[in-house]
């Protein structure tokens, strides 16, 4: 490595698109913060006629995989439509709302709203109460959520592909370039290095910022507030629903012709049965989300438990910096060869995306964990229970919800994963998200419709994984 | 409460006795030590100001944090070294801290179901409870169906339930409205006598204290404790 950081090829090229990435990323976190934070005004906060399905709504980009939401937002502008620079930030906004939405909102519901009302009480205006009493307890879940978009947009790879034209460029690309184009591996272990620093120093630094967030419990859901409050909140979320429907509508009227040929379960030529590849990936689902769920929890438990814990959690968070492409790789390493390989059992995918989910789990579970009072502990025990028995009266039912939120999860992200599964799946065996690539890829109109239809199949399953999801988390 | 003398019967006359108990952060101790005898069938209040480790000494006696010096004795036994869940010790928080998975009588039966009770003697101690602090008929709810008030009067019977030799009262009335508070306070000088129980009540309310209390021990921060 020392070798390749010496070399005039990283020096130049790298620090040039490391520099140019982080500008996009910077770009693209502003936006999704100036339309997040509104959005999570509106569907977070108050209680209303559909507020869960606008806020799966809003969750939903974020989970689908790239393929879907770069052959959605083509579906909506058409094959003519815009590319370059301007698009792929928009697509990063438009994909990480939803981190704006869950880490802001999940604040938002903890603070007590009298005490804007305090601030009104004392002459501010609604706005000036916003930005000096509600903007700075948010500021530390604002600082979390934007380090989370920031390193999902400056890693970012499928989105940059499909919609860059060629003339967006991130460390993720340069890396692909350096070790398919230019079989240059030091070079592109070098830039894997630098991203990792980048990742990892944004990460520290706003989990860090994170960690200032006050833990309260957390609110019911506000009534809606009369006059133009109200209209704000109806309008925001209508106009939120709206923006992420309007690519699920382009999808879903491009896929029309084709659903015939997607239920026929013919094989398309060369990638396989359509229905054989969901049947695949449900399956991959679901052995995701009972290993993910089992490891996520475990780390949450082993958290609770002071210094060590917390250092086994952090261990466990690692994965979320690295790219999915690369922990197919570190996957295939470990489980792929020698005494242990386990390719032949099919669980290899499922392995590595459960490494990709366990992250996920752990950012749901260690929160509730920590925020239950550990005095139930001591009630319980003094009522009798043994030391195991208090505990899982304490924490049991806490972990039962966010376990089970944590595998739905867990199951909506191992069916939109392409990287690792693009590495590790055997021919013949694609998953869904594999097919719709594959055929996007494609000339002809058929391959985009069918793709389309395939779309739209994972669109309703992911948006039902995060309806259930949303429903365990109300149960907290 | 033919059950629950049942229960009652099968502890030792005593109450708790607390000898040279220090407790601290990082062992700097927060007052000098405190000795306390609590009777069977008495209330001891310990009021002090906030900040002077009353709910702090309260963890020691329970057995929720280490002192850093000094003993705990329930009838007689030195419990110091004895986990919480094997100290007969009852607690009943500020907050009502009730199981959520479990519903009232869920969580009134919880002790006794540790105790290796089932079936008709779970009930009828249930019944008996729930009927002594007005709370039948809300047996099937949950604790976000409850109000405060009611809350906490499942948590008083829940610790009741399995018939502790000692019941400590960490502020358990300070969010309730004054009404309910000076009930609850009557009521619980009549459960330490009716059902023999050695009470240590944690306020910082003098009145309160007054009302409901046998002795009363003051507390303030690095002071020698002092009984009244």
């Amino acid at each position: 490595m020392a070798q390749a950081v010496g070399s005039a090829s990283f020096d130049v090229s790298s620090f040039r698109v490391a520099g140019f990435a982080a500008a996009q990323a910077a770009a693209s976190t502003l936006v999704a913060l100036a339309i997040g934070i509104p959005v999570t005004a509106a569907v977070s906060r108050f209680h209303f006629r559909g507020q869960p399905i606008a806020l799966a709504l809003v969750t939903l980009p974020f989970v689908l995989p790239t393929v879907v939401v770069a052959l959605s937002i083509r579906s909506l502008f058409g094959t003519a439509g815009p590319t370059g620079i301007g698009v792929v930030i928009a697509a990063h906004a438009f994909v990480n709302i939803a981190v704006i939405t869950r880490i802001v909102g999940a604040q938002w519901r903890q603070l007590d709203p009298r005490s804007a009302l305090v601030a009104r009480s004392l002459g501010a205006s609604p706005t000036r109460a916003f930005l000096t009493c509600t903007m700075p307890a948010l500021a530390p879940s604002i600082a979390l959520a934007s380090g989370i978009v920031f390193t999902y947009s400056f890693g970012s790879l499928g989105l940059v592909l499909l919609l860059g034209n060629g003339s967006v460029r991130t460390l993720e690309t340069q890396i692909v370039r350096q070790s398919s184009v230019l079989l240059n591996f030091p070079a592109a272990a070098a830039t894997a290095a630098l991203q990792a620093i980048v990742v990892i120093t944004v990460l520290v630094i706003a989990s860090r910022a994170g960690r200032r967030r006050d833990r309260g419990a957390v609110r019911p859901l506000l009534p809606l507030p009369p006059g133009p409050a109200g209209r704000f909140v109806t309008i925001g979320a209508v106009l939120a629903a709206a923006v992420v429907l309007a690519p699920v509508i382009a999808l879903l009227i491009a896929s029309l012709d084709w659903w015939g040929a997607l239920l026929s379960d013919q094989s398309i030529s060369r990638i396989g049965s359509p229905l054989s590849a969901l049947a695949r990936s449900l399956s991959y689902a679901a052995a995701t989300a009972l290993i993910a769920a089992v490891i996520g929890g475990c780390a949450a438990i082993a958290m609770l438990g002071g210094r060590v814990g917390r250092f086994i959690g952090l261990l466990a968070v690692i994965p979320l910096g690295i790219s999915s492409a690369t922990l197919g790789l570190g996957t295939l390493l470990a489980y792929g060869r020698g005494s242990f390989d386990l390719r032949s059992t099919g669980l290899l995918i499922a392995l590595a995306h459960a490494l990709i989910a366990v992250p996920l789990v752990i950012a749901i579970a260690a929160p509730a964990m920590a925020n239950a009072d550990v005095r139930t502990l001591a009630v319980a025990q003094s009522l009798g229970a043994s030391p195991s028995r208090a505990f899982w009266t304490a924490y049991g039912p806490i972990l039962r919800i966010v376990c089970a939120g944590g595998a739905a999860l867990s199951a909506a992200v191992s069916l939109g994963e392409l990287g690792a599964a693009s590495l590790l799946s055997r021919s013949g065996e694609l998953t869904v998200p594999l097919q719709i690539a594959r055929l996007v890829s494609r000339p002809g109109e058929a391959s985009t419709g069918v793709a389309a239809a395939l779309s739209v199949l994972l669109v309703g399953l992911v948006l039902i994984i995060v309806l259930v999801v949303d429903r365990a988390g109300r149960r907290l | 409460m033919t059950e629950f003398k049942e229960i009652e019967d099968q502890a030792r006359p005593g109450g708790l006795e607390v000898q040279g108990l220090v407790v601290g952060y990082d062992d700097v101790p927060l007052h000098s030590a405190l000795d306390l005898a609590v009777p069977r069938g008495t209330v001891t209040a310990l009021l002090g100001p906030s900040g002077s480790g009353k709910s702090t000494l309260l963890a020691a006696i329970a057995g929720i944090r280490a002192p850093i010096a000094g003993s705990v004795f329930v009838d007689g036994l030195n419990v110091t070294s004895i986990p919480l869940h094997q100290r007969g010790i009852g607690i009943v928080f500020q907050e009502p801290l009730l199981f959520t998975h479990l519903d009232v009588a869920g969580n009134i039966a919880y002790g006794l179901r540790r105790k290796g009770l089932r079936g008709e003697r779970v009930r009828s101690r249930v019944t008996e409870l729930a009927a002594w602090l007005d709370l039948e008929g809300l047996e099937g709810r949950r604790w976000d169906e409850l109000s405060g008030g009611q809350a906490q009067r499942v948590a008083l019977a829940r610790a009741l339930a399995p018939a502790p030799c000692v019941l400590l009262l960490d502020e358990p009335f300070s969010a309730l409205d004054t009404e309910l508070r000076e009930r609850l306070a009557k009521e619980v000088r009549v459960l330490a006598i009716e059902h023999d129980i050695a009470i240590v009540h944690v306020t910082h309310d003098e009145e309160e204290a007054t009302g409901m209390a046998d002795v009363i021990t003051r507390l303030s921060a690095n002071d020698a404790p002092t009984q009244a």
